[in-house]
């Protein structure tokens, strides 16, 4: 059995605004071993860039972690120094951001932007010695020399995208955060990074962690699966059991409403409500109000969410747990 | 990029070809002219003024005179000074030139980086308690009301506490003996400055390329050590050692102006910087900098600081043209003979020729200003760069 490289546990965040607090991130644990990809699939707003953001504490300043704890490699991260984290970051953890459009700060040349990471990490490097890694990754990820002296705006969305990838691979990390690294890509594109993506894991060996709305891209992507619905967890477990026979009725829902390729013509079902405010508190199961097939006991909200064992390293939120079963 | 400088010169030419007849107009259309006041005297007889009149060329018609003028400045004639007769402008404006342009260069530079400096500040501690009481007093610096307050500065640094003089440019007893015109000493001190501050310029690209942070602050330091020492060799030996005392007085009588000025004009610099800084604190690269694990400062500078200069640089650029022209209020107060009096004069008195001859000076340092706004934004901005190109 491989150790876990990253170890989550009870963490839960909230944003402090004007209106009241907005819990984000709601009594979330996972785990990821390493080498392992792990899926995090939920709507918009769901709370899986807050997570991500979360990990590496570069969340917003309104925010306010009230417990839990991250371990990366057994080192606790939470309460770091400033100081202790910037070490941290990029070193062993990297991101790949949602928009890398706008991930480059448009006045400074893309190999000078990579440089000044590895400066940071690695401050005996010599110049000659960045620019040959910077060479290399750019190789592994299909781009060619010459962009390390282009302006961010003389590249296109994907070769911007694959230049993240080599962004976030410059300081050999071991775990990768690819926050939605693809939203902004067309299909073909997306393809392409997504291979990109999955070729470097399986060369350096890397953990991943994949954030997305596409429940396709995870499916192809990860071993593990979390599925999050209103900043909680509510099903997790590997990505094909998962996929295989969904426990949740949030899960199902998300799988109905993908189309597949195979198989005959479905029409797709789609939720009916909107995703609750993440200001009002919620007692009960969160997900009752828009469940298609609810039971009474979700509809009076009495079940408490908690994840239950529902098969073979797969837990599922008790109270749809259910649902699923009934229909 | 070089059609588009071709283009922009040929711009700038017709534009200063239209300043030129403007600004002569204008000036004819004043009532009177800068004789009028010899008929005031009753002594002399009507046939002297009239003389006078068509010794100057005054009486003929309007256009003939714009004519003249626009040729004979192209021959690089600029006439004779009415008041100061026989000297001509080029002339006066070579002797108020050096001065003005010592005290506002020096004043501008420090006043932009200030401004700039705070504002950096002022928008990564948004929120703070400083930040509110920073930006309230400059608001309030920003706001003030100029004449009163320089002579308020003056007021209590130069009367009451008696630290500075109050005005003028020299303390004239110590000048009595003294081997050199001001004007000798103005232009050392001006080639001395500009000298410096190109090796300073040139210590910083050289460094650039240093690849370890660490490596490079040291470089810099020991080059900005050496050449501290250089500058002290410099007025330790030679001649420049005699002129050293003369120097010393002129910078003397600088430090309460500049002061004062840069009291009043950083604070435009500063909200601007502040405005635009936290524009660009929402971006998504400054997320990947931190996440890239960078320090706080590194960020600041590097990253939001970076970007944040473009319009502020672009303003700072217009404001270079008052290093020729002088703040008028700023030169009337302090008694600096510079560019900003001998305008003023020129104006009051209607002295066409020299009026012309600075304002033509000036327009054509605007002119170059804003050229050079538009180049440095070109090197400041890669998007404007390729767009330019094409």
């Amino acid at each position: 059995m491989v150790e876990s490289l990253l170890e989550v546990k009870n963490l839960s965040m909230h944003y402090d605004t004007l209106d009241g607090n907005v819990d984000a991130v709601k009594d979330i644990s996972f785990t990821v071993k390493s080498g392992e990809s792990f899926g995090l699939v939920g709507e918009s707003g769901c709370g899986k860039t807050s997570v991500a953001m979360t990990l590496l504490q570069l969340q917003p300043d309104n925010s306010v972690i009230t417990e839990g704890s991250i371990k990366l490699d057994g080192k606790e991260l939470i309460g770091l120094s400033e100081n202790e984290l910037r070490k941290v970051r990029w070193d062993s953890v990297s991101i790949v951001f949602q928009g890398a459009m706008n991930a480059w700060n448009p006045v400074v040349k893309i190999g000078e932007q990579i440089r000044e990471a590895m400066r940071e990490h690695y401050p005996e490097n010599s110049k000659q010695q960045n620019i040959n890694k910077i060479n290399e990754l750019f190789k592994m990820v299909g781009l060619d020399e010459s962009i390390s002296e282009r302006f961010p705006h003389e590249l296109s969305g994907g070769m911007k995208q694959r230049a993240v990838i080599a962004l976030a691979l410059s300081c050999d990390p071991k775990l990768i955060i690819a926050d939605e690294p693809t939203t902004a890509l067309d299909v073909v594109i997306q393809d392409q990074i997504l291979n990109e993506i999955k070729k470097v894991q399986d060369l350096l060996g890397l953990s991943l962690i994949y954030i997305s709305h596409d429940i396709a891209v995870i499916a192809e992507m990860t071993d593990k699966i979390a599925v999050m619905y209103a900043g909680s967890i509510v099903e997790i477990g590997p990505t094909q059991e998962v996929f295989k026979s969904p426990k949740h009725s949030y899960t199902r829902a998300l799988l109905d409403s993908t189309p597949s390729i195979r198989g005959e013509k479905k029409k797709l079902r789609s939720l009916d409500g909107e995703p609750p405010s993440l200001i009002n508190k919620i007692d009960g199961c969160s997900f009752s109000p828009r469940c298609p097939t609810p039971t009474t006991q979700c509809k009076n909200q009495s079940i408490e969410m908690r994840l239950v064992k529902v098969g073979d390293d797969h837990f599922a939120d008790q109270c749809c747990s259910g649902c699923v079963k009934n229909e | 990029m070089l059609i588009y400088t071709i283009k922009r010169f040929f711009e700038m030419v017709i534009v200063f070809f239209l300043f030129l007849v403007i600004s002569y107009l204008l000036f004819n259309a004043i009532p009177g002219n800068a004789f009028s006041s010899l008929l005031l005297n009753p002594l002399l007889p009507p046939e002297a003024y009239q003389k006078t009149i068509e010794a100057f060329g005054l009486d003929k018609p309007l256009y003939e005179r714009v004519q003249l003028y626009i040729i004979n400045f192209f021959k690089g004639d600029f006439g004779y000074s009415y008041t100061y007769y026989p000297r001509t402008p080029i002339d006066l404006i070579a002797e108020r030139l050096p001065r003005t342009l010592m005290l506002f260069s020096i004043v501008n530079v420090i006043a932009f980086y200030t401004g700039f400096l705070v504002g950096k500040i002022l928008a990564w501690r948004r929120g703070s308690k400083s930040e509110t009481w920073i930006t309230i007093g400059s608001v309030f610096s920003y706001t003030v009301f100029y004449p009163w307050f320089a002579l308020m500065m003056l007021w209590f640094f130069g009367y009451k506490m008696d630290w500075f003089p109050l005005g003028k440019f020299l303390v004239p007893e110590k000048w009595y003996d003294s081997p050199y015109t001001s004007d000798e000493i103005f232009y050392t001190l001006i080639i001395f400055v500009t000298v410096s501050s190109f090796l300073l310029f040139l210590i910083f690209i050289f460094t650039r390329n240093i690849e370890s942070l660490q490596n490079r602050r040291n470089v810099r330091f020991l080059g900005l050590i050496s050449l501290f020492a250089l500058a002290a060799t410099y007025w330790t030996n030679g001649e420049a050692a005699l002129k050293r005392f003369y120097a010393a007085d002129i910078a003397y009588h600088m430090i309460l102006p500049t002061f004062t000025v840069t009291l009043v004009a950083f604070a435009g610099t500063a909200l601007l910087t502040r405005t635009t800084m936290m524009e660009v604190l929402k971006d998504d690269y400054i997320l990947t900098a931190r996440a890239k694990g960078l320090s706080q400062k590194r960020i600041r500078d590097r990253h939001a600081a970076r970007t944040a200069l473009l319009p502020v640089v672009t303003s700072f650029i217009f404001t270079i043209i008052t290093i020729i022209d002088g703040s008028v209020l700023t030169e009337s107060i302090f008694s600096w003979p510079g560019m900003g009096q001998l305008i003023l004069e020129a104006v009051v008195q209607e002295d066409i020729p020299l009026a012309m001859a600075s304002f033509s000076f000036i327009g054509i340092l605007a002119l170059i200003a804003h050229f050079i706004a538009d180049v440095s934004y070109a090197f400041l901005d890669p998007r404007i760069r390729i767009k330019s190109e094409n």
